[in-house]
């Protein structure tokens, strides 16, 4: 089996010192618990204003390593010239797919420049990735708004940017989202990472809520898992062993695990 | 690096020191949640559960009511007697009745003794409770975690941090007392770091939704292989991962996963429900 790593990262986050996020580093971490390849972009574009000088860095770090770490563009939407950004990272580096941050960029999920970024990343069949939190927002920083992404917004930005495809990583309570309670939503192309899901068994009162993903993936949402890990912040192991034993058939384990993150960037990576 | 077999690892046996079960609306209920418990940790190696059901909250509810979550328990512990002991919730406030309430749970085959956050570790409310356990040979699991936001304040003033526990060791250095969840919210750097010149007998648990990388290693290079304790707290794949992840010697793992546990339950002239050698 195969394994790539939607949710990874290079560089620094400012409020604790990460291991292992440089490309050498990160990729023989990431290949001890059996990850052949990983999307990545740089975490401090996340708190950069003007993001682009962490993008062309990105691209540079990342070139020798081109079939194993996959850049992702930062837009900063509220940045002037990020379409300019955008069409550099896609078109001169070469990126598959782009990384947003509404609550360290400070804007809406669901407002105005999420929806003109987004459909400017469906227009070029790029892929959104929105992390639902960096950190544990119980250990933040003072200076870290330790808030997570909306995801009633990402709903309403899913219904109202056509073609788009957005992924959210990093997130609990999946079955709860409203990604998924929205039954139109359904249909629509999202998906979630499994980096901090839990599977068969979660602490809950209600025994109807107990499972998560395995419920997930009993009502139907295989099709909207895939891996990631989010390393370096997190330990990349504990994504192999929620893999290891989510309830679904081997084939689609495998699009879980590598297809599906395949299709979505285009990358035509072989298995 | 060499490729972690992480099939091989979830075979490895594992005793989650701690997990809940829960007062639910009839018995049928707690069935099924604890048999849902019992199905996730099969898959993962964990071969028993130490539970307890706390009030939570900080709230100074009635002797009665503390009861009746330990009955909770004492249930489970009979339905499934090879997979879930118990820990014993107590409001050290009740002072006799929580310690009377203490004795009847262990006489009634519990194990340790569980509490939350209606007082800080420290508190001198607490010392008896401490004084029993050490008396008993049973460990204290205490709700903790090093909180420095407003809002997480405010929800609990009393939680007890690595410093209440370093405090409280140096006073009782041979009570068995385990600061919970490291990863349960709260800078584990800081709380880890405040216990690192406790008695061998302070531990702590590496339970908790929060994975971030390094955070098994620093508790063992802050307080030693000997002082860590595998536990889920319900994040039962996460706490498993993390640990086979750890950049740690398969002997620091193996103390982790289930040698830590065992001392700590020989101290009272008990074993693991089922022999490592069977499970592994």
């Amino acid at each position: 089996m195969n394994f790539f790593d939607l949710n990874a990262w290079l560089g620094v986050w400012p409020f604790r010192s990460l291991r292992d996020n440089t490309p050498q580093t990160l990729l023989a971490r990431l290949q001890r618990a059996g990850i052949k390849a990983a999307a990545v972009s740089q975490i401090e574009a996340a708190l950069h204003r003007n993001v682009q000088p962490a993008n062309e860095k990105l691209a540079e770090a990342v070139e020798p390593f081109e079939k194993q770490l996959i850049p992702m563009a930062t837009i900063n939407p509220r940045f002037p010239g990020w379409e300019e950004h955008l069409r550099r990272c896609n078109e001169v580096l070469g990126m598959k797919g782009v990384r947003l941050f509404p609550v360290y960029h400070d804007f809406a999920a669901d407002g105005i420049e999420a929806r003109r970024v987004v459909g400017a990343c469906a227009e070029r069949g790029l892929i959104v990735v929105m992390p639902h939190r960096l950190e544990d927002a119980r250990q933040r920083h003072w200076m870290d708004p330790g808030q997570t992404l909306d995801l009633n917004q990402v709903a309403n930005l899913i219904e109202a940017v056509p073609g788009v495809t957005i992924a959210v990583t990093n997130a609990r309570g999946i079955m709860g989202s409203a990604l998924w309670q929205r039954q139109e939503l359904r249909k629509k192309n999202w998906v979630f990472d499994l980096s901090l899901a839990e599977v068969h068994y979660v602490l809950h009162k209600d025994v109807n809520r107990m499972r998560e993903l395995a419920d997930f993936i009993d009502e139907g949402g295989a099709d909207h898992l895939v891996f990631g890990t989010h390393t370096p912040f997190s330990y990349p192991s504990a994504a192999r062993v929620k893999a290891a034993v989510l309830p679904v058939e081997p084939e689609t384990l495998k699009k879980i695990c590598w297809g599906r993150a395949n299709q979505l960037m285009r990358l035509e990576m072989p298995e | 690096m060499m490729e972690l077999d992480i099939e091989e690892w979830l075979r490895y046996p594992k005793i989650d020191m701690h997990c809940h079960v829960w007062n639910l609306a009839n018995e049928q209920e707690e069935q099924v949640s604890s048999e849902q418990l019992i199905l996730s940790g099969e898959m993962l190696g964990i071969t028993e559960f130490w539970c307890s059901s706390p009030i939570i909250g900080g709230l100074i509810a009635s002797v009665e009511a503390v009861r009746e979550e330990n009955n909770t328990i004492l249930r489970a512990i009979k339905r499934h007697p090879q997979h879930i002991r118990g820990m014993c919730f107590v409001i050290p406030g009740h002072y006799q009745m929580a310690l009377d309430e203490i004795n009847r749970c262990l006489d009634s085959g519990m194990i340790g003794i569980k509490l939350y956050n209606q007082y800080r570790i420290n508190d001198p409310a607490v010392f008896p409770v401490i004084e029993l356990a050490i008396e008993r040979k049973v460990p204290i699991l205490e709700h903790a975690g090093y909180l420095h936001a407003r809002e997480d304040l405010d929800s609990q003033p009393l939680i007890s941090h690595g410093e209440h526990f370093a405090e409280v060791s140096a006073r009782y250095p041979e009570a068995m007392l385990i600061h919970a969840h490291i990863g349960g919210g709260g800078d584990w750097e800081h709380t880890v770091s405040a216990m690192r010149h406790g008695s061998p007998n302070l531990y702590c648990d590496v339970s908790g939704s929060n994975l971030d990388d390094g955070q098994v290693e620093w508790a063992v290079a802050e307080m030693g292989a000997e002082s860590v304790l595998f536990g889920t707290d319900g994040t039962m794949t996460g706490s498993v991962g993390k640990v086979i992840d750890a950049t740690l010697t398969e002997e620091d793992k193996s103390l982790i996963f289930w040698k830590n546990a065992e001392r700590i339950l020989a101290a009272q002239g008990a074993r693991p429900t089922q022999p490592r050698e069977v499970v592994a």
